[in-house]
């Protein structure tokens, strides 16, 4: 069930990649043509204060991304801070004037009419925000809705093994790798425990906990488990040559 | 249960709903009056992820084997049934539906449930989730107890859209999101707490839930300081006493 979308998702990224290593241009070129949006911009905020675009699709992308960090204002600045997604149907409502009023005059000069912001989050790791724009008002239907929450999950997932360093799978490699057992509750539960474990960010955590599956060729949801039944622990600071042995089996 | 005790359920419940009430909390709570009223062993709420899945909102108890036999039902079982056809679904004894279910049921019975029924929260003609309600002896609800379980369902979608209603005019789907968001974050707090305390994760959930309530917080809000690590101070004091009973309104006493 969790597949079918996944690896539509990944496989409408497979078409912009051509087989290289996927980046957050390519999820973002995928992301406009699969759910019929106009652009798409990624903004990574580190904190409310620190934020870095690291990538635009296009000019009226690049400037709904420039207007929110330069007046602090804006859907991507709500759903950074909200924790939930913020879906501006319409800019030209009195009610997102009222709600944004520098941003919005200037986002509808830009060329903007409706805004989508998505957090990339998992739980209380807030990476940043995926936006996406129409020039012409309305919704998104439920099928384009589900997939761009896709899409911003995948987003989510590449800048997190991207921070820890993991080389970035192609789109294909990444469509093998989603893993029905991603979401299971021990798979949070194990999160929150490593960063108790080494005294981390859950950000880094999950990296944890993510590469010790790749590295041994596990479900999360099963490396998940042996952490919250206290079988594995994890240990600050591992030594950067060995993926083996870095963690202890109790 | 008497009907005052169940009038009593209804107002205390909708009592909760004020302006900045705590919706991880209020689901909670709502699961927890289905296994009161309705005399069932276990509840949980299910909510749609919106990309085709179900997913876990709500339980009655935080034990790992109720959590793992709700999550299972993003593939098969009474709740994706029951939320892809609108209707109700009823299995008055778990033993004859192995073949329909076969993962669902081996783990259903292996927990110690013998029936299952699962209603939908729908707002009008969106279907938002479903209820979840284990029984441990085998045996349909009677007519009154579905339609009291369905009422329960309807106050937990009002729990959403009041909640939605406050924050800025959100949308469903915008509210959806929030909700399995803040789910996770408790999750990942309920790590965090177990390991700091050797404790299981029923314990830290309810250690997360008293201290939420005695400080006025919301649930996701403390969750969230707690595994970000801006809030470790309780977390070191000695554990505090857990409540088995779960009083709605601190100031005006307990329900009978």
């Amino acid at each position: 069930m969790l597949n079918e979308r996944t690896m539509r998702v990944w496989a409408q990224v497979g078409k912009q990649t051509q087989g290289a290593p996927a980046t957050l241009a390519h999820i973002c070129a995928a992301a406009v043509a699969g759910v019929n949006v106009d652009g798409a911009g990624v903004t990574i905020m580190t904190s409310a204060a620190a934020r870095d675009v690291v990538h635009t699709s296009d000019r009226v992308a690049a400037d709904l991304e420039e207007w929110q960090l330069t007046y602090g204002q804006g859907p991507c600045v709500d759903a950074f801070a909200a924790g939930g997604p913020v879906l501006a149907l319409d800019l030209r409502s009195a009610e997102s004037l009222a709600r944004w009023p520098v941003f919005t005059p200037a986002a509808l000069d830009s060329g903007a009419r409706a805004v989508f912001a998505l957090p990339l989050q998992i739980g209380a790791i807030r990476l940043g925000v995926l936006d996406l724009y129409r020039a012409r008002p309305g919704a998104m239907s439920a099928y384009e809705l589900a997939d761009a929450l896709a899409f911003a999950e995948a987003t989510a997932l590449m800048v997190i093994d991207d921070a820890a360093g993991q080389r970035p799978d192609t789109a294909e490699l990444a469509w093998q790798r989603a893993d029905p057992t991603a979401h299971q509750a021990q798979v949070h539960q194990a999160t929150g425990m490593i960063v108790a474990q080494i005294g981390t960010s859950a950000e880094a955590a999950f990296a944890r906990l993510r590469a010790y599956a790749y590295a041994h060729d596990r479900r999360l949801g099963d490396v998940a488990r042996d952490v919250v039944e206290r079988r594995l622990r994890f240990e600050p600071d591992p030594p950067l040559e060995s993926h083996e042995g870095d963690e202890e089996m109790a | 249960m008497s009907e005052r005790q169940l009038a009593e359920a209804f107002v205390e419940l909708a009592d909760t709903l004020v302006d900045d009430f705590d919706l991880m909390d209020f689901l909670h709570q709502v699961t927890v009056r289905c296994a009161q009223v309705l005399g069932v062993a276990a509840a949980g709420v299910l909510l749609t992820d919106q990309r085709g899945a179900l997913r876990v909102a709500a339980a009655s108890t935080e034990q790992t084997r109720l959590l793992e036999l709700l999550q299972l039902q993003t593939d098969e079982g009474p709740c994706p049934e029951c939320f892809h056809s609108g209707r109700p679904v009823a299995v008055a004894d778990l033993s004859t539906a192995a073949d329909r279910w076969p993962r669902f049921v081996a783990q259903a019975r292996q927990s110690g449930f013998a029936s299952v029924h699962a209603l939908p929260m729908r707002l009008r003609a969106d279907l938002i989730g479903a209820l979840n309600l284990f029984g441990g002896v085998p045996g349909a609800l009677d007519e009154r107890t579905i339609q009291l379980g369905q009422a329960l369902a309807d106050v937990a979608t009002i729990g959403l859209l009041q909640a939605r209603a406050i924050r800025h005019h959100e949308t469903l789907a915008e509210q959806l999101q929030t909700a399995l968001n803040s789910r996770i974050i408790i999750e990942q707090a309920k790590g965090v707490i177990a390991e700091r305390r050797g404790v299981d994760m029923d314990e830290a959930f309810n250690l997360l839930r008293d201290t939420a309530r005695r400080s006025n917080r919301r649930l996701s809000e403390l969750a969230r300081t707690v595994v970000d690590g801006s809030e470790e101070l309780w977390l070191t004091q000695p554990a505090a006493p857990t409540h088995a009973s779960i009083p709605l309104r601190r100031t005006d006493g307990g329900v009978g």
